[in-house]
């Protein structure tokens, strides 16, 4: 008994009646909340830059780049040197197993290990960082006698990047397409081949970004460093182990609550470049991933021209 | 041990009516590619192929149709082993390729001599070039030259070479979708298979490209073996030399396209012909 196309067609179109105004009323009203959330969370986001490029900004002289700290004075060069000497180090410690754990979930999702491998990166991803600071300072600082070090300050950020490495490297590895790997398979290659060959450079632009993900992390975190890194107002000397490194979040940490006004300046100034190097990675690995897509949308443009 | 006895009867094995050792008597007297005896395929616990037994001749065009679901595809597929890429799947019975057979031959080195085009097509995310030559790359061909040779010869068997010449180094995204079909082919042409499986190659075509890949088709039959799935009657019509018609995994009718078309001694098969249901 539905209505045809053509009798809605030549139906009447209501005048504004009452039923008509109260969806409008309700559609404002529903609009206006989502703009209410919207401005809650970007209003707590854009108060949270704000202050923190403002007082980063007046705190931020050329002497706090160049220079390394001194007590509660001085510059950062050591902090942002030890930054990303840690950070760098963590996601090269935690590639190579992270990549191939996803790259095993992915691929050989029958595996025997795959469950058991999905179980500890859930685990880690829940383990509280200062409980991996804490354990980073039992086995490594003490046990194994590397002291407050590069070394177990990048092993910790290594395992707190672990799990995002691998977990985002299997989703990428996911969502190629199973008829590209068809391709590959009906022209001869192996199980290996079609992996490597074919499946992970097209998943390329995601593992990136989940690589760059776990960068931020690391640069972000701090109880992990804590027990791991130590702190030295001083440059790092190129040695792995018994030689601890400062960072920046453990100068917010500790000059925020300094009552001198050259330790809250110090402290603003690493605020703005922890928050400034994430947003940076943030910003590139966007980019990346919308490389490919952008790319594509180019060529097709290109082509519609021809 | 139930398991080894059943295995040891049913693959490779012959079946109550014929040897294989006929099969290759047969193969060489007339021109036969690959036959198919007593093909049972299974996904999991559900059987979608029953007892399929089928001769494709030589260097012709076999057309097979058939209803939705009724299992061309996965008949398809088993001809060049792509099954064994899913899991829970299930083949018995015995496939010979000019009288082997292909469930003892290397995987890779039957793949290289079966080449298949998929309904959608789905070149690589690398340059037209580089998707023409992977075959011949992971078939370790490393002379340069004689690749750049190759891919421009597969292009030209492909119909796509005057298309894609002056921009080889393009993305094969940067393609038409017929362009991007009619590349496939010449990825696959490239490894000079002897037999060329495509599933529904022209679904997504529109008449143009179509005909374009048709006429490519009637142009390879001189130098290779085609089985192509279609749901285009007038296309199998149009191109296939044989034609066999399937009917919920069972191969019902398999004869001369003539006689299929003008002519079919089933009934099923002549009213889906005549689309009385399908
Ligand atoms: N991967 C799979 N797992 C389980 N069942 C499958 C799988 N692929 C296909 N089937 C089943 O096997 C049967 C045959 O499928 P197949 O794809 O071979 O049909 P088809 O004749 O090619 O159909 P179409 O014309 O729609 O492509 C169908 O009933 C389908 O549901
Ligand atoms: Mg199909």
């Amino acid at each position: 008994m539905g209505a045809t196309a053509a009798e809605i067609r030549s139906a009447p179109i209501p005048a504004a009646s009452g039923r008509v105004l109260r969806r409008r009323l309700f559609d404002y009203f529903g609009w206006g909340l989502c703009a209410l959330a919207f401005l809650l969370l970007s209003s707590a986001m854009i108060w949270i830059l704000v202050v923190v490029f403002l007082r980063g900004f007046s705190a931020l002289t050329w002497n706090v780049m160049t220079h390394v700290t001194e007590g509660t004075g001085g510059g950062l060069l050591n902090a942002i040197e030890g930054t990303v000497v840690l950070a760098f180090g963590g996601i090269l410690l935690a590639c190579p197993p992270g990549l191939a754990a996803g790259i095993y979930l992915a691929e050989f999702d029958r595996g025997r290990l795959a469950p058991v491998i999905r179980f500890l990166s859930d685990v880690l991803v829940g383990v509280p960082s200062i409980v991996i600071g804490y354990f980073g300072y039992v086995t490594m600082v003490v046990a194994l006698g590397w002291k407050f070090s590069v070394a177990a300050g990048s092993v910790a950020l290594a395992i707190i990047s672990l799990p995002y490495i691998c977990r985002t490297t299997e989703m990428s590895l996911r969502q190629v397409p199973r008829p590209l790997r068809e391709a590959a398979y009906a022209l001869g290659a192996g199980d290996g081949r079609v992996t490597m060959g074919i499946c992970v450079p097209s998943a390329l632009p995601g593992i990136l970004t989940g690589i760059l993900l776990a960068l931020a992390i690391s640069v972000g975190e701090t109880a992990p460093l804590i027990y791991t890194a130590g702190w030295s107002s001083y440059l790092w000397t190129g040695h792995l182990t018994n030689e601890p490194v400062g960072y920046l979040t453990y100068a917010i940490w500790a000059f925020i609550t300094e009552p001198f006004s050259s330790a809250h300046a110090l402290a603003y100034a690493a605020a703005f470049f922890v928050t400034f190097f994430v947003l940076v990675i943030s910003i590139v690995a966007r980019a990346v991933l919308d490389e490919n897509a952008g790319w594509r949308r180019l060529r097709s443009w290109e082509r519609r021209k021809a | 041990m139930g398991n080894l006895t059943e295995s040891e009867v049913i693959i490779g094995v012959p079946g109550p009516d014929r040897t294989i050792q006929d099969s290759v008597n047969e193969a060489s007297k007339s021109a036969l590619k690959i036959a198919v005896g007593h093909l049972n395929f299974h996904y999991g616990p559900r059987q979608v192929l029953f007892d399929i037994s089928l001769e494709i001749p030589d260097r012709k065009i076999t057309a097979l149709i058939g209803p939705s679901g009724c299992g061309k595809s996965t008949f398809l597929r088993t001809l060049n082993r792509m099954h064994e890429t899913v899991n829970g799947t299930r083949a018995e019975g015995e496939v010979l390729l000019d009288g082997q057979d292909i469930f003892a031959i290397d995987v890779v080195r039957l793949r290289r001599r079966v080449g298949m085009v998929f309904q959608k097509s789905n070149p690589f995310p690398k340059s037209i070039f580089e998707n023409v030559a992977y075959g011949l790359k992971i078939n370790r061909m490393a002379n340069r030259s004689a690749i750049a040779e190759i891919v421009e010869k597969s292009l030209r068997r492909a119909a796509l070479w005057d298309e894609v010449k002056d921009h080889l180094h393009k993305s094969a995204y940067s393609l038409s979708g017929g362009q991007q079909q009619r590349l496939c082919i010449a990825r696959a042409l490239a490894v000079d298979p002897e037999v060329l499986l495509l599933d529904e190659p022209c679904s997504a075509l529109d008449p143009v490209a179509t005909a374009k890949i048709e006429d490519l088709l009637l142009d390879l039959v001189s130098s290779c073996t085609i089985v192509i799935v279609t749901h285009n009657m007038q296309q199998a019509a149009r191109v296939a030399d044989y034609t066999g018609f399937f009917l919920l995994g069972k191969l019902i009718e398999f004869n001369k396209t003539d006689v299929i078309f003008k002519n079919p001694a089933q009934k099923e098969t002549e009213d889906y012909i005549t689309g009385r249901f399908g």
